[in-house]
């Protein structure tokens, strides 16, 4: 047993926002564990207040670059709620087809780019192209494909510009889907071989359980990011999204700026692995065989198993957009031409981003400005669980010593896709 | 099969964070003023490793802590500058320009010409302006971006 233990990140990184895992324990006795990290911007709320229903989800979608289809869907279904806008099954199916490249994107380089590194023994990716140069081109061209649906559907490759409340401001041609259709096909090799370098390195992946709670969306007979009511691993009893504060219960702890939150338990954890623990009896045949595959059974309660959970939710990604290009082109794309008339009213959406169930609500006066705004994030429900997973996970590695102890508690970060400072992207410079 | 033009302008920031957009509110203000594709990257640092592939020059287009006077723009090159802070590498959204931009020629993948422009900013609070010390200086700005995109080749 090392006799000094002492892991504060605090001091590698001077970039406001992030997240400081801190570590003390003497001659076997841990005497500090915390998950220190800040508010995530609530800003964003304020900003959209006194801003119109129609421009919402093109200021919402600019909170972050990772995760913009996401933010502008849960933007656009609570309008709807809030004002009754009724939305057709051609748009739906567009926006999930938006949200299946947003998935493809973000999983992928998460993987490929953020826990690839960590399983391969390499600091980062950018070495990781000497080492393992077929797997970073693999990783490039599943996000650029992902990229190319958020283009087609989207209307551009990131901050989508088409979705709009009740509709779409422009829909994809039937050409460009049967292309897409193509490309997504095209990618099926590639995926397979990203997913025998995960099995490969599922050896590596580090050996820790902790019962916990799970929350998602859930919806009888899908595999849901979109639709249905918030379920939990607790219990059999699902919650309405518009009630979505009471089952988030956000708290104040010592060590963090950030709300915590709690529904049944101290914490609970949002994301693929909660997803699929609650849904995976709906996974699409490839998806579930791709599980299978990987030896992510329900129930899992590893939480550094998210990473393969996210590889079986790229697998479902692909095989959902194949399902949904399929029905659109055979009802034909139709003209969206619904129109709205605003009014007042307070509605809320929920929609699973690919780090988790995110939430937006939203309250507007007659004319459809918009007086209150509320966005709870995936990351600010996480937090609470990734103190837990620390406070279990030190004593059971202590003797591990300090390096490895720390890069576990890193790994153990990363394994939760946090978005932990997405606001601004600024260069930080010095000349050589 | 849209054909790319040799020259690719990237702008990259968040138009909430007040100075931090100042790289897309560039790209706006050379629509139609440029023979090059305008890439608007936001804050997905990605998006700049595909937006590389297949050309001949690229441009980027970003707000810079350089410690140099507020509003002042700054050309250079990737070789010419290190990381200012060491991120922690937790999250996707830690947006490591440098560290893609190596990426990408480590891949084969980037132009020959990567130039950067940086502007030092005066104001990150949420705001979906510029700050007016920036606002004021946007026609320099402009001028400068549009002499290097008309340069000949290999200027570096």
């Amino acid at each position: 047993m090392p006799e000094k233990i002492d892991i504060g990140v605090h001091h590698i990184t001077r970039v406001e926002g992030h997240g400081t895992i801190v570590v003390r324990a003497t001659a076997g006795k841990v005497e500090q564990v915390e998950w220190q990290v800040p508010e995530a911007p609530r800003f964003f709320e304020a900003m959209v207040r006194g801003r119109s229903w129609e421009e919402i989800q093109t200021v919402v979608s600019r909170v972050c670059g990772i995760c913009s289809v996401t933010h502008s869907l849960a933007a656009l279904k609570a309008i709807e709620d809030a004002m009754d806008i009724p939305v057709s099954e051609q748009t739906e199916r567009l926006r999930l087809l938006g949200l299946n490249g947003e998935y493809i994107e973000s999983h992928v380089l998460h993987v490929g780019y953020l826990v690839a590194p960590d399983l391969l023994g390499v600091k980062s990716v950018v070495p990781l192209v000497a080492t393992n140069p077929d797997l970073v081109k693999l990783v490039v061209r599943l996000h650029r494909l992902g990229n190319t649906i958020m283009e087609v559907i989207g209307g551009r490759r990131t901050h989508p510009l088409a979705f709009k409340p009740g509709g779409m401001r422009r829909i994809p041609t039937e050409r460009e889907l049967r292309s897409l259709r193509a490309a997504i096909e095209g990618a099926l090799p590639d995926l397979q071989v990203l997913a025998e370098a995960v099995h490969g390195l599922a050896g590596k992946i580090p050996a820790f359980e902790r019962d916990t709670e799970y929350v998602s969306l859930v919806d009888r007979g899908t595999y849901t990011l979109y639709y249905g009511n918030i379920g939990s691993s607790d219990t059999t009893n699902t919650v309405a999204v518009q009630k979505f504060k009471s089952i988030v219960n956000e708290y104040v702890s010592p060590q963090s700026t950030a709300k915590w939150a709690r529904w049944h338990r101290e914490s609970y954890m949002v994301g693929a692995l909660a997803r699929f623990n609650l849904n995976a009896g709906y996974l699409l045949p490839m998806a579930a065989e791709m599980a299978r595959y990987l030896g992510l059974a329900r129930g899992c309660c590893n939480p550094y198993m998210n990473s393969v959970a996210q590889v079986v939710e790229t697998v479902q990604a692909f095989e959902h957009s194949l399902q949904l290009i399929d029905e659109l082109l055979t009802a034909g794309l139709q003209p969206e031409t619904a129109r709205v008339i605003p009014r007042s009213g307070w509605g809320a959406g929920a929609v699973e981003a690919p780090r988790g169930i995110l939430f937006h609500s939203y309250a507007f006066d007659d004319d459809g400005t918009c007086i209150g705004a509320n966005l709870t994030i995936p990351t600010n429900q996480n937090h609470a669980n990734i103190q837990k997973d620390m406070e279990k996970l030190v004593p059971q590695f202590l003797s591990r010593g300090q390096d490895e102890l720390r890069q576990l508690l890193e790994m153990l970060v990363r394994a939760y896709d946090p978005c932990i400072s997405c606001s601004t992207h600024m260069l930080d410079v010095r000349f050589v | 099969m849209c054909v790319l033009s040799d020259t690719v302008i990237i702008g990259i920031g968040n138009p909430l964070c007040g100075d931090d957009g100042v790289g897309i509110a560039l790209l706006e203000a050379l629509e139609g003023r440029v023979d090059a594709d305008l890439v608007d990257a936001g804050t997905s640092a990605m998006q700049v490793v595909h937006a590389l592939a297949g050309r001949h020059r690229a441009i980027l287009l970003d707000c810079a802590r350089m410690g140099l006077p507020f509003g002042t723009l700054r050309r250079f090159t990737p070789e010419e500058v290190a990381n200012g802070t060491s991120l922690p590498r937790l999250s996707l959204h830690e947006g490591d320009l440098l560290a893609f931009l190596a990426l990408a020629r480590n891949l084969g993948a980037a132009p020959e010409e990567i130039i950067l422009f940086g502007i030092e900013p005066a104001s990150l609070e949420p705001a979906m302006h510029l700050s007016s010390i920036l606002v004021a200086q946007m026609g320099d700005y402009l001028t400068a971006i549009i002499a290097e995109a008309k340069a000949p080749f290999h200027s570096i």
